[in-house]
Order: structure tokens, then sequence, then C-alpha cells
């Protein structure tokens, strides 16, 4: 029998592809249903925002953060305003830092709740899609009782955060918080032990602990590869070393790794957010900041720990009202990187499944 | 480690290589020749006192006299950070690429030559990346550059 004749060819897998989460084109070079290679194309989501702070003063900067990484909006509105704070050494009262710090893990947990419904639809589960985004639902409620909205918030400006909580915050926070608490069996339950999810997870998309460093991977996809490193631990800022929590790791790295990985980070965040809760002081919310604001000379980088890892800004002032340079780092970035040297020799299945667990998303790619 | 510890060995394993720079407001910041770079890179990720083994950022800054490229790294065994720029002309600017040094350094280089027209030497993708495919308007991050509709906007 004459042997059958087998040729590479090229797939264009997006721009507009529901498990690329956003606007991202993959080339991908394919044998029958193999990926061979991979190169992202990037690009589509370019707002410049970068370009477009130079000209605006530093306050005017604020409601440019949350464009730039708006699922978890709260975290990237604090890395800004923590370096410009760094900058020009500000004194946050300590009522602003505790509301920071509660809104900043509210937003960890709705991220990782889309992160957990998104990761199992796009491998063919809906349910989760459903039950993450009801859950979801409450956390943007308490956001949008506290400043007014739902996804771009504006709530963590320079010196402190926009307006105070209202009364009714802290009952309907400690419910979620149990009701939360409620659910984790049910979600453990859907997926956790399915042996339809494992054959479509275990052992795949294996990041080793020396590659995810040399690309800078951060976060859960970090930790997963079983690297103990969270900064709000290792790099406090704010005031995370007041709080008592465990940073949860992984041993191998693959794709059940990553998943099970957020799951168990929302526990921790529920701990912080109760000892927030427990502690949080009377007083100002917000250091005084002129509308004149001008930092002294000088440069600095400011990284957190955000829903997808290190969240990262630098600024530069040369002492007028307007920043130098304002560069934005979002751990996509490192991120999709990645997806080249680990999706290789993989079926196209698997790297929506490797593409779906580092839980890229594109705005914070493209900026 | 204390940042004051941190500099000092820096400042004596690297034998002139790095030298300290006060604009860094709160992490420590050095100075690096351009033709020093790789070797100060390799440096501050081997030697095992240091262990800068996670690359946090590259950024390009145009200060509307010269160039800078900053690199901010960390150390994950350590817990200590630094941040350390290189400092170019505008005419011929040129840096050797750190992609072997750091893999993530491949796609923060390729976006400053995209965005300020620094040249990466040793770089094995340097091709359009952010701006769209037919671009041909320059480098739009430079302080020179403006878009044409654009409005700036008065002092305060």
């Amino acid at each position: 029998m004459a042997e059958l004749r087998t040729e590479e060819f090229q797939v264009n897998m997006g721009p507009h592809h529901p498990s690329t989460h956003g606007v991202c084109r993959l080339v991908l070079t394919m044998d029958g249903e193999k990926v061979v290679a991979v190169e992202p194309v990037i690009g589509y989501l370019h707002r410049a925002i970068e370009k477009i702070c130079e000209n605006r003063t530093y306050p005017q900067c604020s409601p440019m953060m949350d464009r730039f990484e708006y699922v978890t909006a709260m975290s990237s509105d604090y890395v800004y305003a923590l370096a410009v704070e760094k900058l020009a050494q500000l004194e946050v009262p300590e009522r602003a830092e505790y509301l920071r710090v509660i809104m900043l893990e509210l937003n960890r947990i709705a991220s990782h709740l889309i992160f957990w419904g998104v990761t199992a639809m796009d491998i063919g589960a809906y349910t989760p899609f459903l039950y993450g985004l009801r859950e979801r639902e409450d956390i943007i409620d308490l956001f949008e009782m506290t400043c007014g909205q739902r996804l771009t918030y504006n709530y963590i400006r320079i010196g402190g955060v926009s307006r105070d909580i209202p009364k009714e915050f802290e009952p309907k926070c400690r419910a979620f918080i149990k009701k939360l608490r409620g659910k984790f069996s049910d979600y453990e339950g859907l997926l956790n032990e399915n042996p339809i999810w494992l054959a479509r997870t275990k052992g795949i998309g294996v990041l080793t602990p020396e590659t995810a460093i040399s690309y800078g991977a951060s976060g859960p996809v970090l930790r997963a590869s079983g690297i103990d490193y969270d900064l709000r631990r290792d790099d406090p800022y704010s005031i995370y070393d007041k709080f008592d929590f465990a940073i949860p790791t992984q041993k191998t790295g693959d794709c059940y790794d990553r998943f099970i990985q957020r799951l168990d980070e929302m526990k921790e965040s529920l701990k912080i957010i109760e000892q927030a809760l427990d502690g949080l002081p009377e007083g100002e919310i917000k250091a005084k900041v002129k509308p004149k604001f001008k930092p002294p000379e000088g440069e600095v980088y400011s990284r957190i720990e955000s829903a997808r890892g290190e969240m990262g800004a630098y600024v530069r002032s040369d002492g007028t009202t307007k920043p130098v340079r304002v560069k934005l780092r979002g751990s996509s970035y490192n991120h999709l990187a990645l997806v080249p040297e680990i999706c290789t020799d993989v079926l196209i299945a698997d790297l929506v499944a490797i593409f779906a667990t580092l839980d890229i998303i594109m705005p914070e790619v493209d900026r | 480690m204390t940042k004051e510890e941190l500099k000092d060995k820096v400042l004596n394993l690297s034998q002139g290589m790095l030298t300290y720079s006060d604009s860094g407001v709160f992490d420590l910041m050095f100075e690096v020749k351009p033709e020093n770079l790789t070797k100060a890179a390799v440096l501050l990720r081997d030697h095992e006192e240091l262990r800068f083994d996670f690359m946090n950022n590259i950024t390009g800054v145009d200060t509307g006299e010269h160039f800078e490229v900053v690199y901010s790294l960390a150390s994950l065994s350590n817990k200590t950070r630094l941040d350390f720029k290189v400092v170019l002309p505008y005419e011929g600017a040129k840096l050797e690429s750190l992609c072997e040094v750091w893999k993530a350094a491949n796609w923060h280089e390729r976006e400053i030559w995209e965005l300020y027209g620094i040249d990466f030497t040793g770089h094995p993708n340097l091709t359009r990346f952010l701006l769209p495919d037919d671009w041909d308007q320059g480098h739009p991050m430079r302080k020179d550059w403006d878009a044409p509709d654009f409005v700036r906007m008065p002092e305060l």
C-alpha cells in the first residue's frame, strides 16, 4: 500500500474566537490535529494607554487604569496609585488601606470565579459558568453599592479611596462570605473528580518551574508549578503583613493544578476579607491630594499580586504635573509569551485548555 | 538582606560595571554602560549571593534628552528586588538583547524596538508587534511623535 503523504498547514485561531478571551490571534502550524507551532499575534486591543497617560495629570491617569485590566480593575487602580504614592511618599490613612484590601480580595475572588466558569466552558462543561457568574454577581453588587460602578470602578485613588463603604456593606459582605464558603463543596463536586475533566486537564500543558521563572510567569501559574512565592507575603505592600493567610501551592504545573490552585486561593482570600472587616478602623479615607499634584523627580516600579499574577507599574516623574512615563506590566503579557513554549505537540483541544488555565486576558497584554 | 547590604554587595561584586544611581525612589537603582549589559545581567542572575532569576519588566523611556532602558529584576529565593538602567543617545540607539539571559526579555524588547526604535542586537524576532502590520509612521512612544489630531493638554 502506498504511504500516505501528510503535510503541515496553517490555521488562524482568532482574533474572534471565544476561547481567546478578548481578541488574540494564534497562528497555528498544524500536522493533522496536532499543533506543531503557535505564534500569538497581538495588538488588536492596543489603546495606547501609556501614551495617553503622558498627556494627563497624575490624578487624571487613574481612570485609564481601569481599562488596563478590567477583570480585576481594583488591582490595576491600586498598582498605579501605589507607584505614585511611593514617588510622592504619601501617607495613606489606615482605614483606606483596610478598604483597599477588602476590595482587592473581593475582586480577586470575582476574577477567579470567572476563571473557574470560563475555563470549564472552554473545555466543554457549561454549568460552572452559570454558577461562577451567579456568585460573582454578589461581589459586583457590593462594588456597585460602594462606588456606583460594576466594571470600571476607579475606586482606589492616589492617597486613598474615592468614598467610604455604606452601612449595609459589612452585613452583606459577611453574608456573601458565608454563602460562598457553602458553595465550595458544590464547586468541587462538579469537576474536581470528574473523569472527563481529569482526562482533559491532568498532565496537559505541564509548565516546569525553570521555564516558568525564565519567562517571568507569576501568581497562580507560578505557584501551580510548585514555587512558593506570593508578593502579598514576600514583598508585602499595603497592610497584608497584618493578616494571617496561607499560600497554597501545587506540584506538577499542569492544567489541572492551575485550575485547583485558583479554587484554593479563593478560600484564603475569604479569610483575609473576614480579618479586614473585623479590624476595620474608623477614620479618614483619603490623604489630601491637590489638583496640581506634583510628585518629586524620580522613578519607581511598584508591583502587586493581582488575580493573574504580578501586576506592575513603572512611573517616572520630572517634578511637573504630568508623568514622563507610565509603563504597565501585566502578568498575561508574560503568560502569553509562554504559550509557544508549552503548546508544541499538543492537540488543538488541549491548546484551548492551556490557554484557558493560564487565565490570559487581552487588555492586559495590549494596553 | 537590607537594601544597604544589597547595594554594597552589588557594588562590590560588579567591580564597577554597575554604579549606583539616586533616581530610584523606592527600590535600588543602578546604572550600566551599554557595552557591559550582558555581562552585568549574567552576573546578577548567576551569582549565588544575588540570584536575580526573575525579570519583572523592561521599560523604554524617552526623557526628552536621551533614551533610557530600565530593567526591573527580582530574586525569588532571596526575596530582593532591584532596577538598573542603560542610558542611550537618540542617534543609533542600540543594545544587546537579553533574551538568552531571561526569556521574558523577548517580548519586552520587541515592544521597545517597535515603540521607541531602539535596536536589540541578537534578538530572534524583531517584527511588528502592537502596531498594525502596515504601520509606517515612525515610533509612537517617542516624545517628538504626536498623533495627527493630537491636542496637548495645557500645563496646570
